[in-house]
Formats: C-alpha cells, sequence, structure tokens
C-alpha cells in the first residue's frame, strides 16, 4: 500500500483572464485524512474543488488525483472520485430510486439494486424511493444527493459546503457517512464558511485568503510602507 | 534576420502587387466575347483561391489549437478567419461586378458563386462566434471545434452544389469556369494575380497574428502583476 | 453498450415524464408548415411534389434547432452534466448518447409533420410518400450530429440561442439539397437511380458529421 497522499496540489494556480484567483496552492491529503479548507464568500473555494475534481484546467502547478493529473484522470480512476456541490447533480423529473440506478449503472456497479436499497434506507429515504426527485423536501433532496456521492464507494471526495443547508440531522447523516467513508481509507476535501467542523469530524483546517491557502490563525497582519524621510529608506512595517 | 526576411517580404509582395495591376489593367489582351469587364476574373479568382485557402488554415490553426495547446496556432486561425472573410467578401462583390454587364443581373445562381456564398456565411459564423463571447480559452475552442468541422463539410457542400446545378439547371444559364483562356499572356496575368493575393494574405496574416500575439502577451504580463502585487502583499 | 443504454433511457424517459422537447418540435413544425402553404398557396398533389418537399425540409431545421438546445439544457439544470463529467463516462460515449436521444426526438416531430404535410399539400399515403423516409431518415441523423455537437458550444453562450440555427444551417446545407432532392423526386414517383446520387451524399454527410462529433465533443462539453 503506497503512502503516496490521494489528494495533492503542487504550485496549483488559477487565473481567469487576468484576475488570479488562486495562487501557489500546496495541499496533500493521505488515505484516511480529511482537510477542511475554510474562506469567506468569493475566496475561490468552488475554483479550488473544480481544480481537484478536474473539471477545470490549471493555468500554474498542478493538481493530482491518485499522482496523476486531475484534468487528465483516467475513466477508471474517476469511478473512484466522489464529487458533492450545492447543485444536487439529480434529475428532478427521475425518481429517487432511477436517479441511483442511473448513476450506479454509470460507475459500472454490478448488481446495483440490494446496494440502492441499502443506501436508501441508511440515508431515511426508504419510504420516497419511488417519489419524484421534484417533489422531494430539500432536506431530503440533499440526502439523495450524498447516498448518490457514496454509491459508488470512491475513495476520492470532494464536497463543496456540506453543512451549510443541512439541518442537525442532516449534518448528523452527513458526518457519519464521511467518517464511514474515513474509516474506509478515503481523502476527504471539504469547504466551508467557518473554521468550525461539526462534532464527531476532526479535519485539518486551511484558510484561503486572497488566494492562498494558509494554516489556521497565520494570516499576515496588513503591513503598510513605511517612509522613513530623515534617511530616505523605504520598508515594510507594522501598520 | 526576421525584419530584413519581413521587409523583403513586403516588398515582393508591394512588388507582385504592382506587377499584377499593370499586368490586369494594361498588358493582358481583351477577352474575345466579354470585353473589358473580363478583367475583373484576374481579381475575382485570386480573392477566390484565398478565400478557400485561408478557411483551410482557419481548420488547420484549429486542428494545431487543440492537440498542442499553444495560443499561436488560435491566433493563426483568427487571423485566416478575418482575412478570408474580407476576400470571401471581396469574391463576392467582384463577381456581382462581373455578373451584372455579362448578365444583366447582379447575382447568378451558379455552382462556384453559391459556394462561396456559403463559405461567407460559415466564415460569418466563426466570427460572430468569436465576437459575441469572451476571448476565453474555452471560446478558442469551441471555435476551433467550429473551424474543423466546417472545413470539412466544405467538400461536401462543394460536390452538393455542383449537382443542384447540373442536374437542375438555373434559370441563368452561366457558363461554368471561364477558365478558357487563349492567349498565353492571361495564364501570366492569372498566376501573377494568384501569387500577388496569396503573398497579401501571407502579409496580413503575419501582421493580424503579430497583434494578437501581442495582445496575448499583455495580458500574461497583466496576469503576472496581479501575481506579483498580491504576493507582495502576503 | 451499459453506460449508453442508461443515458438513453434516462433522456427518453425524461422526455416522457415531462419533455417539452418533442412538443416544441411538433408546434413548431406546424407553424412553419402553415406559413409556408400561406406564402406559396400550393395546389397540391404532384405539381407541388417540390414545394412539399422543401417545406418539410424547412420546418424540420428551423424546429430541430430550437428543440437541440433543450436537449442539453436539461443536464445543466441541477448540474448534471457535471456530474457527468466527473463520472467515468466516456465523453464520445455521451455525445452518441445524446445525439440518438435527439435523433429519436426528431423523428417523432417528423413524422407528425409528414402527416401535416400529406393533409396540407393533397398528398396520398403511398409507396411515394415512403420512399421519402429513407432520405428523411438519413437527414435527421445527419442533423442529430450537427445539432447535438454545436448545442453543446451554444449552450455555453450568452447569444447561444441565437448562434446555433446560425452556425446549423450553412453547415447543413449539403444534406438539405440532397434530402429536399431526394424527396422530391421519391414524391413525384422518380426511379430509385435517380434518387442514388442524392443518398451517396446524405450518407457522407452523416459519416463526416458524427464522426466529428465523436471526436470533438469532448472539446466542446468540458470546461475551462
Amino acid at each position: 500500500m503506497s503512502s503516496a497522499p490521494l489528494i495533492a496540489t503542487d504550485g496549483l494556480g488559477k487565473s481567469f483572464g487576468t484576475e488570479p484567483i488562486l495562487r501557489q496552492i500546496d495541499l496533500s491529503v493521505g488515505a484516511g485524512r480529511a482537510l477542511l479548507i475554510h474562506g469567506r464568500n468569493g475566496a475561490g473555494k468552488s475554483t479550488l474543488l473544480g481544480l481537484l475534481a478536474g473539471l477545470l484546467r490549471p493555468t500554474a502547478g498542478v493538481a493530482l488525483l491518485f499522482g496523476e493529473a486531475a484534468y487528465r484522470l483516467e475513466p477508471a480512476k474517476r469511478r473512484q472520485l466522489g464529487l458533492l456541490t450545492h447543485q444536487s447533480f439529480l434529475y428532478a423529473n427521475l425518481t429517487a430510486r432511477e436517479n441511483l440506478e442511473f448513476f450506479a449503472r454509470l460507475y459500472d456497479i454490478s448488481r446495483p439494486r440490494p446496494l440502492i436499497a441499502d443506501w436508501l434506507a441508511r440515508v431515511g429515504l426508504a419510504a420516497a424511493a419511488n417519489e419524484l426527485v421534484r417533489s422531494l423536501s430539500r432536506g431530503m433532496e440533499q440526502r439523495l444527493a450524498w447516498a448518490r456521492l457514496m454509491l459508488p464507494d470512491p475513495q476520492i471526495l470532494l464536497i463543496d459546503e456540506p453543512f451549510t443547508a443541512l439541518d442537525a440531522e442532516g449534518v448528523e447523516l452527513a458526518v457519519a457517512l464521511l467518517n464511514r467513508a474515513l474509516a474506509r481509507g478515503a481523502a476527504v476535501v471539504l469547504t466551508a464558511h467557518q473554521a468550525t467542523a461539526p462534532a464527531g469530524l476532526a479535519p485539518d483546517f486551511r484558510e484561503l485568503h486572497r488566494g492562498r491557502l494558509i494554516a489556521p490563525d497565520t494570516r499576515p497582519h496588513a503591513r503598510a510602507l513605511v517612509v522613513d524621510p530623515a534617511g530616505a529608506r523605504v520598508s515594510f512595517g507594522a501598520a | 534576420m526576421a525584419r530584413s526576411l519581413s521587409v523583403l517580404g513586403r516588398l515582393l509582395t508591394v512588388l507582385l502587387m504592382l506587377t499584377a495591376i499593370f499586368m490586369v489593367f494594361a498588358w493582358v489582351p481583351n477577352e474575345a466575347e466579354q470585353g473589358l469587364v473580363q478583367r475583373i476574373f484576374y481579381f475575382h479568382v485570386a480573392c477566390a483561391w484565398v478565400a478557400f485557402a485561408a478557411f483551410a488554415l482557419v481548420a488547420v490553426g484549429g486542428i494545431f489549437f487543440l492537440w498542442l495547446g499553444q495560443t499561436v496556432f488560435d491566433d493563426l486561425a483568427y487571423a485566416a478567419a478575418e482575412t478570408g472573410m474580407l476576400f470571401c467578401t471581396l469574391v463576392l462583390i467582384t463577381g456581382s461586378i462581373w455578373a451584372k454587364p455579362i448578365w444583366g443581373t447582379w447575382w447568378t445562381w451558379d455552382s462556384r458563386l453559391t459556394t462561396t456564398l456559403i463559405l461567407w456565411m460559415l466564415y460569418g459564423g466563426y466570427l460572430l462566434l468569436r465576437a459575441l463571447s469572451e476571448p476565453t480559452p474555452q471560446i478558442a475552442r469551441f471555435a476551433a471545434v467550429f473551424g474543423i468541422v466546417a472545413a470539412a463539410d466544405v467538400p461536401v457542400i462543394i460536390v452538393s452544389v455542383r449537382l443542384w446545378r447540373t442536374i437542375h439547371p438555373a434559370v441563368i444559364v452561366t457558363r461554368e469556369g471561364t477558365h478558357g483562356l487563349e492567349d498565353p499572356r492571361m495564364v501570366i496575368t492569372l498566376l501573377v494575380s494568384l501569387a500577388a493575393f496569396t503573398a497579401l494574405l501571407v502579409w496580413f496574416l503575419t501582421l493580424r497574428m503579430a497583434m494578437l500575439r501581442d495582445a496575448d502577451r499583455l495580458q500574461t504580463l497583466m496576469r503576472n502583476i496581479a501575481l506579483a502585487e498580491a504576493a507582495l502583499e502576503d | 453498450m451499459g453506460a449508453f443504454g442508461a443515458l438513453l433511457r434516462k433522456d427518453l424517459r425524461l422526455e416522457l415524464r415531462a419533455g417539452e422537447t418533442v412538443l416544441t418540435l411538433i408546434g413548431l413544425s406546424i407553424l412553419i408548415l402553415v406559413a409556408i402553404v400561406f406564402a406559396f398557396n400550393p395546389v397540391g398533389g404532384a405539381q407541388d411534389a417540390a414545394t412539399a418537399a422543401g417545406a418539410l425540409w424547412v420546418a424540420m431545421i428551423f424546429a430541430g434547432t430550437a428543440g437541440a438546445t433543450q436537449a442539453l439544457a436539461a443536464e445543466r439544470e441541477n448540474g448534471c452534466l457535471r456530474a457527468l463529467l466527473v463520472s467515468p463516462l466516456d465523453r464520445a460515449l455521451l455525445f452518441f448518447a445524446k445525439m440518438t436521444a435527439d435523433l429519436v426526438f426528431i423523428a417523432v416531430g417528423q413524422t407528425v409533420a409528414v402527416i401535416i404535410l400529406v393533409l396540407f399539400f393533397n398528398l396520398d399515403f403511398d409507396r411515394r410518400l415512403a420512399a421519402m423516409a429513407l432520405p428523411l431518415a438519413l437527414g435527421i441523423i445527419g442533423f442529430a450530429a450537427l445539432t447535438t455537437l454545436l448545442a453543446g458550444i451554444a449552450g455555453r453562450l450568452r447569444a447561444g440561442a441565437l448562434l446555433l440555427p446560425l452556425l446549423a444551417v450553412p453547415l447543413f446545407v449539403p444534406a438539405l439539397i440532397a434530402g429536399v432532392k431526394a424527396s422530391a423526386l421519391a414524391l413525384a414517383g422518380a426511379p430509385l437511380a435517380d434518387r442514388l446520387i442524392w443518398f451517396k451524399i446524405l450518407v457522407a454527410f452523416d459519416v463526416l458529421f458524427t464522426s466529428a462529433g465523436y471526436m470533438l465533443f469532448e472539446s466542446v462539453v468540458t470546461e475551462g
């Protein structure tokens, strides 16, 4: 079993046109580890996840999944990748079960029926299995989204703000599912607004601040140019 | 080295063009049936050659851009599309000018002119696609895809339009290809005209590609400045 | 063919449940046919075989471009396209699945359009009408391939709804010429030998755009 990290980036950067969104991002997440990246709105968290998932091409550096460039990940490895964002990734006019069956087929899961029944029960949707997704409540839709995510038992999980729109029960479920995945050796990257994780989850923390990933509480103090007229010197000092 | 080569090239282009103009207006003899207006043929055909050649370049640039990813290929495609559009428009205009005194109408649906019209619309589509969108790498890829598909379609268009016209002849029967060039001076003039317009195409392409490359460099520079500024404030 | 079948079944099921695509196609086709009848005032029957054939193809093009955007738009809702891109699904296979679904929808729309055509142009349900099936089928295949590829482009653009027909129609010209000719000849009872050359063009067109779509769809559907 290799000890190489499942998720890693090296000098990853992304600019849209002339606007730098991410710069010099270095991170590494090994099996069974979780990383929570927090930052304010617009900091670039979703962009970072997009790069990690291989949906976006970096303008600098590289994002690696299973040691391979995320953007060019081969289908066999993509089977082990799971992404969940604000969007549900569910077809509104299919039933809960039909959605899971579709994705099971996409991920080449053999004999999906029992697995699907299992997951529907696990997220508490067994009764609503044959309801159209459009008639599910928001909370139920989210649970189904998690079931869809976990169905192929992914080894890499990339999740954008998982706890923001969940109620207390939902958060409990999400934490349970994440811990289950971590126990099975998955590597997880989450994003969030605050630097807090719900009870039961103990991830590493990094802040996405002005395009860079920094360790918590190491935000550099604001500095200003200090001009010394007497000695005609210019330097950086505390603001 | 590159500098002197480019100066030489421009000089050559100017010379060729002047020679062509002289030949067309003063040297080549009148064509027996059509008279003076037939001289436009030498420019008309040269523009058509350029219009189609440029479209091939749009596709080639697109293919290499999708394959190798370097911006220079996209620059080639875009420059070729703009230049080609210009010459394609000229083909249609000169065709019109030629048709009016000969056939009495401004437009004929003969196979060559029709195909050129469709080519013109394909050029238009390509340019509109780029003009109506932000200049992102994704749009460049979209344009490349359209250019490739369109260029691959052109042979099919040529064949189908020709069959359309021969099996069901047009109301106005045009003489397909006035290429019965009796006098050798006519052949020479045509060749010189072709050479002159090809040189012009190359000149326009290099000009436009240089502009696009500079714009791209500027953007990279601005991006690096933004990055450096951000790093400075870290 | 598990993934392909799953994709196709999903699209057909979605259309059956809440589909707007087929309805749009049928609705627009009828409108266009009516407009053409008023515009050209055909007498009907064998005399107007050429107009009838032309009307059918014009209806297909303009109704079809409207329908194509919808087929891919449904994926963008709820971000499903992203889910498909992240999955192990072969992007070329996605193209075939989308193209086939589009094909089915247009075919349904065109069948209805043919029936309307028979009514409006006083045609008969005879062998000559049946002979139109082949050029129509070939045309629909090429059109589905073409618009599926272009919808991938147009779906991402602000001016997408305008650009799709603008890009599609000139590209479709060879199939339009060949298809209308073959259809008109079929309606007029012309022998197969006369129509053969047009079939060849249609087939060449179909091969071209199906392979182009297969090879280029990935470039079109992936994000920056």
